[in-house]
């Protein structure tokens, strides 16, 4: 009883931020100086007319919200105003019916650019997390238990190291590195691949994604490794593990049945939280290797003002973290009977 | 270990040899650093969406690289005594890439729908304003105009001719166009957005077919992985590429480095608000803040000759740009007036004009004030934040301009904000932007003319009337020499009048292997590798 209230609250609580995320999401954008009619177009024989047009397309000739026109620089309008034609409502509205809008830029459905740029970035990211998470966590491990050791200080001292390293410069040496061994440089498949055998498909992407899945996997093994070893070194440090010698259990039964299960406790949090920024990408690694993912496809909209992408990525972005952590919570009472209680 | 990875190394080569395994077909690969925003051309408004049209379509005439036209799509025109009426004769058995025939029809009903598309940012606005009607007429297409205007070559350029059988049954503003049927000489085999656009050759195009298979733009949002891939072999040719790539480019064996005016010409210009206020336009939303002194032509004369183009040429560009006049780059061929003598770089000259204006350092603290000593002559300078080269021009033009008592405060903004600042709000004192040219001069002599004040297209708020005078007419001279006069004469005023400084025109720097393809046409005026004269001719090395 008390756990499915626990439950129940807690998705009540995502709900209502993601609700707010929807909220803030379209204020946020629309504060932002410029005008997405004309952004990324200059031009002296561009018609007012044709602008007019642009907006009376995208519904950005309608009043942002009762009593304003526009929100940057603020234009205070009627607040007279049918609600149901102002901009919130028809994104509000648009938004239960599944409609996230057209691209202001590129004249195509958001859903279909975010599916697209979805569907990559987490091939690549969810990549290179599995591979870090399992490296990092072998990693933390056997430094823990090699503590203060030579192994143990070279463990720490690299992944320090590769923790720090600015992602696009490891990036930019992997991807130099990369071109002298006849690896892709750029996107995801190699153009003309699409009527080849689907082995060989797989294949090309495999290879476009080596670099860019090494560079990340580096970086973010450094973090898993320090996070692991902290934990699990406090946790070898409890008498239950002294005990647990004494009993006369070999290491791999200590580590196995006694410490990991505690010590994974910090590590799922960052599993979780890292997994719900997956979905946002790592706009460094794809700018870099190209890749097009969801990172880029945010990059680029900002620049050009392309509100209906953004507020598309930034929802998916949102409801990703959102229940990314949720899990972790839902977990935390799996894996720990004691953070349950209230 | 070492056998290990020697082990991984041969199964990587395996996997590219096998790649490369299907090797007769004669595949460009070229890498450029965008992706078309849309391949519908109504709403296309980015470069890389015209490269592609411009390979896949047809229109009227044809963009040569010396900046002339010749007739594509009609055999021969026929033009009225008033010039009103145009009547092309379209060519026998031009196909479609799906094997309809291309025909007048086609021809008329993609004019009309520019025409009745205000929804069309460019090729609306841009390109059809004096069309009347345009009907076919058996082979023939009957274009009437409502003024006799002497450059309908440039204004049907770009309007590429699109399959009526196709475009009539599709909504025109969300059509996505991505299997883009058209006559050109290359089809659209393979569009990914943001990853690549893959073109297989039309062997049956009517003029002559291109002698490669297929052409493959790729896109690279890093430039330097641009180079590398070039350098070793990934790619054939590149459009682009940062001017201290050039250099190391140049050094390489089987790479060849092409310098030269782009087909579009690009100016970089340094801009000055003198905006008068009393032609504010704050209807239109004006604010007109500008520094008082930049209304004063002293003051620009001044900083014309305090600017040393030759040093901001050298240290941004690496010396790849030639010195700049006016809007009208030297790209433009006969368009460019090249008779203008620029202000010479004279530091002396430039302080003397200072101080006969009466703007002196009365408080002794480096820098000149206005002559009733109310304000000092410290301008803010602004740049889009999205600009390589303007940071560093905008530090260089500090210390030049430090040398005459001025002063700049230096800011980058975001393009957006900054189109909101610059027109028609005039809120800000100095920039630094650009602009790209069309084939015709008239376009950016538009620019300078006080009727594109309110419209946000002019940037100076600069206002002549002898010179609107001017442009009114050479838009309606048919003459080209009367007409040609007439632009060189305007580009006259506009330097005299200091109404912006042109430290530069751009170059067009790309590069191509000289082991995969030859016939690379580089001799001409304008250098456009992408450009289907270029990809037309080259065939593969043997």
């Amino acid at each position: 009883m008390n756990r499915t209230r626990a439950f129940l609250k807690k998705t009540a609580w995502a709900l209502f931020t993601i609700i707010f995320v929807i909220i803030l999401n379209f204020f946020l954008f629309r504060v932002l100086p410029g005008d997405p009619a004309r952004a990324g177009i200059r031009d002296p024989r561009l018609k007012k007319e044709a602008i007019e047009m642009l907006r009376v397309r995208f519904g950005l000739d309608k009043p942002v919200i009762n009593c304003f026109e526009s929100l940057n620089p603020i234009q205070v309008g009627s607040c007279a105003v049918n609600p149901f034609d102002t901009q919130f409502f028809i994104y509000v509205r648009n938004l239960v019916q599944g409609e996230l809008g057209i691209s202001y830029h590129t004249n195509r459905p958001v859903t279909d650019i975010l599916a697209e740029r979805l569907w990559n970035t987490v091939l690549l990211i969810g990549a290179g997390q599995i591979l870090s998470i399992i490296f990092g966590v072998a990693l933390g491990v056997f430094a823990a238990w090699k503590a203060r050791t030579s192994i143990d200080y070279l463990a720490v001292g690299s992944s320090l190291v590769a923790w720090s390293l600015p992602t696009f410069w490891l990036g930019i040496i992997l991807l130099f590195w990369g071109s002298g061994h006849g690896f892709p440089l750029a996107g995801k498949a190699t153009p003309g691949m699409s009527s080849m055998p689907l082995l060989q498909q797989w294949g090309d992407i495999a290879r476009h994604m080596f670099l860019p899945t090494l560079t990340y996997t580096i970086v973010y093994m450094g973090e898993y490794t320090l996070i692991m070893r902290s934990s699990l070194m406090d946790v070898l440090s409890e008498d239950y593990i002294l005990t647990a010698k004494a009993k006369g259990l070999n290491a791999f039964q200590i580590l196995k049945d006694h410490a990991l299960k505690n010590a994974m406790l910090p590590l799922v949090t960052v599993i979780a939280i890292n997994l719900g920024f997956t979905v946002a990408g790592a706009i460094q690694i794809e700018a870099v290797f190209s890749w097009p993912g969801l990172g880029s496809a945010i990059y680029e909209a900002v620049v050009r003002r392309d509100f209906p992408v953004l507020q598309g990525a930034f929802l998916l972005i949102a409801v990703a973290v959102i229940l990314a952590n949720l899990i972790a919570d839902l977990t935390y009472n799996f894996l720990d009977p004691r953070v349950q209680t209230e | 270990m070492k056998q290990k990875a020697l082990y991984i190394f041969l199964l990587f080569a395996l996997l590219l040899s096998a790649c490369g395994g299907g090797g007769q077909t004669a595949v460009v690969r070229i890498g450029w650093a965008g992706s078309p925003d849309t391949l519908n051309p109504g709403m296309a408004i980015l470069t890389e969406a015209y490269t592609v049209f411009e390979l896949v379509y047809d229109s009227m005439y044809d963009l040569n690289l010396d900046g002339s036209f010749t007739l594509s799509l009609a055999e021969s025109v026929d033009v009225s005594d008033d010039g009103l009426v145009y009547t092309y004769k379209i060519r026998d058995g031009i196909k479609w890439h799906d094997g309809e025939d291309l025909t007048a029809e086609d021809i008329a009903y993609t004019y009309n729908l520019y025409k009745d598309t205000p929804e069309y940012p460019y090729l609306n606005g841009y390109y059809t304003p004096y069309f009347d009607s345009i009907v076919a007429n058996g082979n023939e297409v009957v274009l009437t105009l409502t003024e006799a205007i002497p450059n309908i070559e440039s204004q049907l350029v770009f309007l590429y001719v699109l399959p009526k059988h196709i475009w009539e049954n599709e909504d025109k503003l969300e059509f996505e166009n991505t299997a883009m049927i058209g006559s050109g000489p290359f089809k659209m085999a393979e569009y990914v957005q943001n990853e690549f656009v893959r073109l297989a050759a039309n062997k049956e195009y009517f003029s002559t077919p291109p002698k490669v298979d297929e052409v493959v733009f790729q896109t690279f949002e890093n430039q330097d992985a641009l180079v590398q891939a070039i350098k070793t072999g990934q790619l054939d040719m590149v459009t682009e590429m940062p001017n201290t790539a050039a250099e190391t480019l140049k050094a390489e064996d089987n790479v060849e480095v092409v310098v030269g005016a782009p087909l579009a010409p690009g100016v970089t210009d340094i801009i000055f608000n003198q905006v008068d206020p009393e032609n504010c336009p704050t209807d239109a939303g004006g604010l007109c803040t500008g520094h008082p002194a930049l209304r004063d032509r002293n003051v620009r004369l001044a900083m014309a000759h305090a600017t040393d183009k030759q040093k901001l040429i050298d240290l941004i560009l690496l010396g790849l740009g030639n010195s700049g006049l006016t809007l009208i780059p030297d790209g433009l061929g006969v368009w460019y007036n090249d008779s203008i003598q620029d202000y010479e770089f004279d530091v002396a000259k430039a302080n003397q004009i200072l101080d006969d204006a009466g703007y002196a350092d009365s408080d002794g603290d480096g820098v000149r004030e206005l002559p009733d000593g109310s304000r000092p002559l410290t301008f803010r300078l602004n740049w889009p934040s999205d600009s390589i080269n303007a940071p560093r021009m905008g530090e260089l033009l500090s210390e030049m301009w430090a040398e005459i008592g001025i002063t700049l405060e230096l800011q980058a903004v975001d393009p957006d904000a900054l189109t909101a600042q610059c027109c028609p709000a005039f809120d800000f004192d100095i920039m630094i932007w650009g602009w790209a040219s069309d084939p015709d001069p008239s376009a950016l002599l538009y620019v300078y003319t006080t009727e594109a004040i309110p419209s946000g297209s002019s940037e100076t708020g600069y206002s002549n009337p002898a010179y609107d005078e001017l442009y009114a007419k050479q838009q309606t001279t048919l003459d080209f020499n009367a007409r040609k006069d007439m632009v060189w004469e305007m580009q006259k005023i506009v330097h005299d009048d200091v109404v912006y400084i042109i430290p530069f025109y751009d170059a067009n720097v790309q590069a191509y292997r000289t082991d995969r393809f030859t016939g690379w046409i580089t001799d001409q005026a304008k250098v456009e590798l992408s450009d289907v004269t270029s990809l037309l001719v080259i065939e593969p090395v043997k």
